[in-house]
């Protein structure tokens, strides 16, 4: 049986599993024995992968069948900062699992989406999550955190996706709100109202924000980075989502 | 006027009983899909299967016992029974047996009859919306068809033979009782069956497992979809089966018991059923979806297109016969105010109108203020239907009394002009359950997402035609209870008691009160049984999840029968309270408290009875569509706050809607029949 290595964003651990993607997805949204913790977001990461901080070759080395023959479901390698010493270029396809158990597969590219100007509102997703809201597009953003801080506050390597603001991008004061998984909207309005009255870049929105996500509030795409470059996991649209990944759309809509 | 239209009655029901038959085989020879789908739909199937016999069982021996308590008291000349010398004539008795277990068998196979090709329509329907939607519809409607045509055919072909045999009116006031006892088993039992799996597969399997509706790893997911079978074909047809005859026989009665009446005016309504049959089978063959691909129209246009046949028809009727004109004008007020109602109540559980619109807006805001603004808002629902009974009563009343006519025999001809068209009427809303089924087969099947996609668009037409009949029925009742409650006077005042109703009198006051009261107290009891029963099917979905995690994991298949065994159980036991109110309730007021108590009685209990009947089914389909409608992605959509507060609000109006609010129309409508077919016995004993 194949050995495969996974990368979890929530939470953040590198685990070995003899599971395929859609399988591990499954197991470790639903578990096995009693409910597991639901929603899941992994890399599954190129099993020739080695790193000084990681003891990968051991974990492989434990990753056997159990004794009746069945496949083993999971070996944790690490839960502690992985994504910061993982390359990006060891990154396959990055999987949505939504909390019923449904897997939707994205391909990465090196292209970043055109920005069409306005405010943007970004869910971190690893190593920590907040929900920030910035003037920055995605790549400046990215740039601030963990490139070029500008203040203190720096992370080693970043997971996120940009949520949609719709109307409040523009007009955060009159702009109708949409689809959002925040219910504080005079907070929100207030703090996207500060990014275009103050000399500031990034505000925090919702420091204690979960670290799941809810898949149809992203407007388009996933974004990881560790210093070397910016990955962007492109996500369909809702149309293309509902025709051709109906179940997993129909999951991630509940 | 001879017995030539009975015989046409005779022919037309059998007509309208062929014709579903028909239909009945047409459906079942359309292709069934794919071996998966045909596994879905064979659990749906065995599951009604279990539930009716259960059902029918129960029913059996209720008739029974119901129909010796009959035979024995019919036994005695009841107009005698005072002076202690009234004779005793078995044959009476007997034939009125007969005549209530007569009601009962054809309601139960005319319900039989829809729920077997529901089962099997289900199936087809999805299958061909992979072809067409317009192919689905079909399908769809036809199988709907047989439910309508089998229902009013079976109904008019008994009520008709009873008084071809007999010359009689009162003895079909025995097949009325046996029609209305089946009505409120099947309508509160399927109504409380529906609701506890629709309660418990949400809350269990959207809410706590996180798992889509009609996701086949729900372990009671067939118990709902068996549910949207039990509650809205069987229960909703009974129920207008129910009211079709109970307006009927009020009219014969109140004629047979008019000295100033011709014989036709007795044979007058089963004349306008007759009509009634003839439009609906004409208006079934113009409902077609056309080149837009939109049910919705095609459902509303075949209802307008048969309520204009049918009026064309009655004006003939007046125009070529000595029928006075005071018939055309009471027919035309009830239909004209049925079809108002219909369209109003749609009006308040419309997405694209403003009160579904402002609940799903405020629902931001939380539970609270979704359930006030959709309470609210289904209060007030309940103003154009009562304007619109208050004017087709004293229209209808005024029109008759002006033509010459008794006013009161006016207003059962309106209530028999509304219903007139049930045939249509229940043919659109049979094919609601059946295109829900079939979007849960497509899902549970794993069937194509244009499928579903089409399912969806059937669905969304199926509702509104829902929310249609049920302004429709509750609406008839109101008057076919005013006409039986002018029955029951007369049925006392021939017993030689002069009934008094005056609210000066203290009994006739309390009788009010107590009439009134049991409105509310059934819909508390039937909801009670739901959240009872639903709490024990909770219980089992978490015992199934937890013992055999493969069911989430997809790897195995959940005990589905056990919850459809339960669901069945639970809502047949919770019924002995509820029927003893509406049989047992009325006979302890009349013997205890006497005939201007009873009176007071069913006074009380037709207006709260219609104003809850109203009120439930209204903000529960308002609920239920705002929640709809925020999941079609307006005010945050799917998994907001305004969601979570929707689903509350729905949750709530579910049992109204289809548990408690349904089932009054046939709660009044029994302790109507009851207090008329026992009040000669009651104005001969009674305590005060």
């Amino acid at each position: 049986m194949t050995v495969h290595l996974y990368l979890s964003l929530v939470p953040e651990a590198l685990i070995a599993s003899m599971l395929s993607p859609e399988e591990f997805g499954t197991y470790y949204a639903v578990g096995t024995e009693k409910k597991s913790s639901g929603q899941a977001i992994f890399f599954e990461v190129d099993p020739k992968f080695r790193s000084k901080y990681l003891r990968i070759p051991e974990g492989i080395a434990r990753c056997v069948p159990h004794e009746d023959g069945t496949p083993k479901s999971s070996i944790y390698i690490s839960v502690y900062r992985v994504l910061e010493h993982v390359d990006n270029s060891a990154l396959g396809q990055l999987y949505l699992t939504t909390q019923d158990g449904r897997t939707l597969g994205l391909d990465a590219t090196d292209v970043i989406p055109e920005m069409d100007g306005g405010l943007h509102l970004y869910k971190e997703i690893a190593p920590v999550s907040p929900l920030v809201a910035s003037r920055l597009a995605p790549l400046d953003f990215y740039d601030l955190i963990v490139k070029n801080p500008t203040s203190l506050i720096t992370l080693p390597a970043i997971a996120f996706a940009e949520l949609r603001l719709d109307e409040l991008a523009r007009d955060p004061e009159m702009g109708e709100v949409g689809d959002l998984p925040y219910k504080n909207m005079d907070h929100l309005r207030g703090v996207l109202k500060d990014l275009i009255t103050k000399p500031v870049a990034t505000k925090m929105v919702d420091r204690v924000s979960p670290a799941s996500i809810s898949y149809r509030t992203v407007k388009n795409g996933f974004y990881v980075g560790n210093g070397q470059k910016l990955l962007y996991y492109p996500m369909p649209d809702k149309e293309t989502l509902r025709e051709n990944n109906y179940r997993w759309w129909r999951s991630a809509n509940m | 006027m001879d017995k030539t239209w009975l015989y046409i009655s005779i022919l037309a029901s059998v007509i309208s009983i062929g014709v579903a038959v028909y239909l009945f085989f047409w459906v079942k020879r359309q292709d069934p899909g794919t071996e998966k789908a045909q596994e879905v739909a064979s659990w749906i199937r065995e599951g009604a299967q279990t539930y009716l016999k259960r059902l029918y069982l129960a029913l059996t021996i209720v008739a029974l016992i119901l129909g010796f308590v009959i035979a024995i008291v019919f036994s005695f000349d009841l107009a005698e029974i005072a002076s202690g010398q009234a004779a005793i004539q078995p044959l009476d008795g007997i034939r009125m047996a007969v005549a209530f277990i007569g009601g009962a068998l054809c309601s139960a196979v005319a319900g039989y009859m829809g729920m077997s090709i529901a089962v099997e329509a289900n199936v087809r329907t999805a299958t061909a919306a992979n072809e067409s939607i317009s192919k689905a519809f079909k399908v769809s409607f036809y199988a709907g068809s047989v439910m309508g045509l089998a229902m009013v055919g079976l109904a008019v072909l008994g009520m008709t033979l009873i008084y071809l045999i007999t010359g009689s009116a009162d003895i079909i006031l025995g097949f009325s009782f046996g029609a209305s006892t089946l009505a409120l088993l099947a309508k509160a039992g399927g109504g409380i069956y529906t609701k506890t799996a629709d309660i418990a597969a949400d809350l269990v399997g959207k809410v706590e497992v996180g798992i889509p509706e009609d996701d086949p790893r729900n372990p009671a997911v067939v118990a709902d979809n068996v549910g949207d079978n039990v509650g809205d074909v069987a229960g909703m047809g009974a129920d207008i089966f129910d009211s079709y005859v109970a307006s009927t026989v009020a009219v014969m009665l109140l004629a047979s018991a008019s000295a100033t009446m011709d014989a036709k005016y007795v044979m007058l309504p089963l004349i306008l059923c007759t009509l009634g049959i003839v439009a609906s089978l004409i208006g079934i063959q113009f409902v077609r979806v056309g080149k837009d691909g939109k049910p919705g129209p095609a459902l509303n246009f075949g209802t307008v297109f048969t309520t204009v046949i049918f009026a064309g028809m009655v004006v003939l009727l007046v125009l070529l016969s000595d029928i006075n004109i005071g018939v055309l004008w009471a027919t035309l007020t009830g239909l004209v105010a049925g079809i108002v109602i219909g369209f109003t109540s749609d009006y308040f559980t419309s997405e694209d109108r403003k009160p579904v619109y402002e609940t799903a807006r405020v629902s931001d805001s939380g539970a609270a203020i979704n359930i006030i603004t959709g309470f609210s808002y289904g209060l007030m629902s309940i103003v154009p239907s009562v304007i619109g009974i208050a004017a087709a009563t004293l229209l209808s009343y005024n029109l008759a009394e002006s033509s010459g006519l008794p006013g009161i025999y006016g207003i059962g001809v309106s209530a028999v002009g509304m219903l007139a068209i049930s045939g249509m009427i229940v043919s659109a809303d049979a094919y609601g359950p059946i295109v829900d089924n079939a979007r849960g087969i497509a899902e549970m099947s794993g069937m194509d997402s244009q499928v579903i996609a089409t399912t969806d668009t059937l669905d969304a037409a199926g509702n509104t035609a829902k929310a249609i009949t049920k302004g429709f029925s509750i609406s008839a009742a109101a008057l076919t209870v005013l006409a039986l409650f002018a029955a029951y006077i007369e049925v006392v005042t021939a017993s030689g008691v002069e009934i008094s109703l005056s609210l000066k009198e203290p009994i006739v006051v309390a009788g009010v009160f107590l009439g009134a009261m049991t409105p509310p107290l059934f819909s508390a009891l039937t909801m009670l049984s739901v959240t009872h029963n639903a709490f024990d099917m909770i219980e089992e979905i978490r015992r199934q999840f937890r013992e055999r995690p493969g069911i989430l994991a997809g790897t195995e298949k959940p005990d589905y029968a056990t919850c459809v065994d339960l669901a069945a159980q639970g809502a047949l036991s919770s019924l002995v309270l509820p029927a003893f109110l509406a049989v047992g309730l009325p006979l302890l007021v009349g013997f205890i408290l006497g005939p201007n108590a009873l009176g007071g009685f069913l006074g009380g209990s037709i207006f709260t009875g219609v104003i809850f009947a109203l009120l439930m089914a209204n903000a529960g389909g308002l609920w239920d569509n705002a929640k709809k409608f925020i999941e079609s992605g307006q005010f945050g959509g799917p998994g907001s706050e305004a969601h979570k507060a929707s689903v509350v609000g729905d949750t709530v109006g579910d049992p109204f809607k289809d548990t408690a609010g349904p089932s009054l129309n046939t709660l009044i409508t029994v302790m109507s029949l009851v207090s008329s077919l026992f009040a000669p016995l009651i104005a001969a004993f009674h305590l005060f």
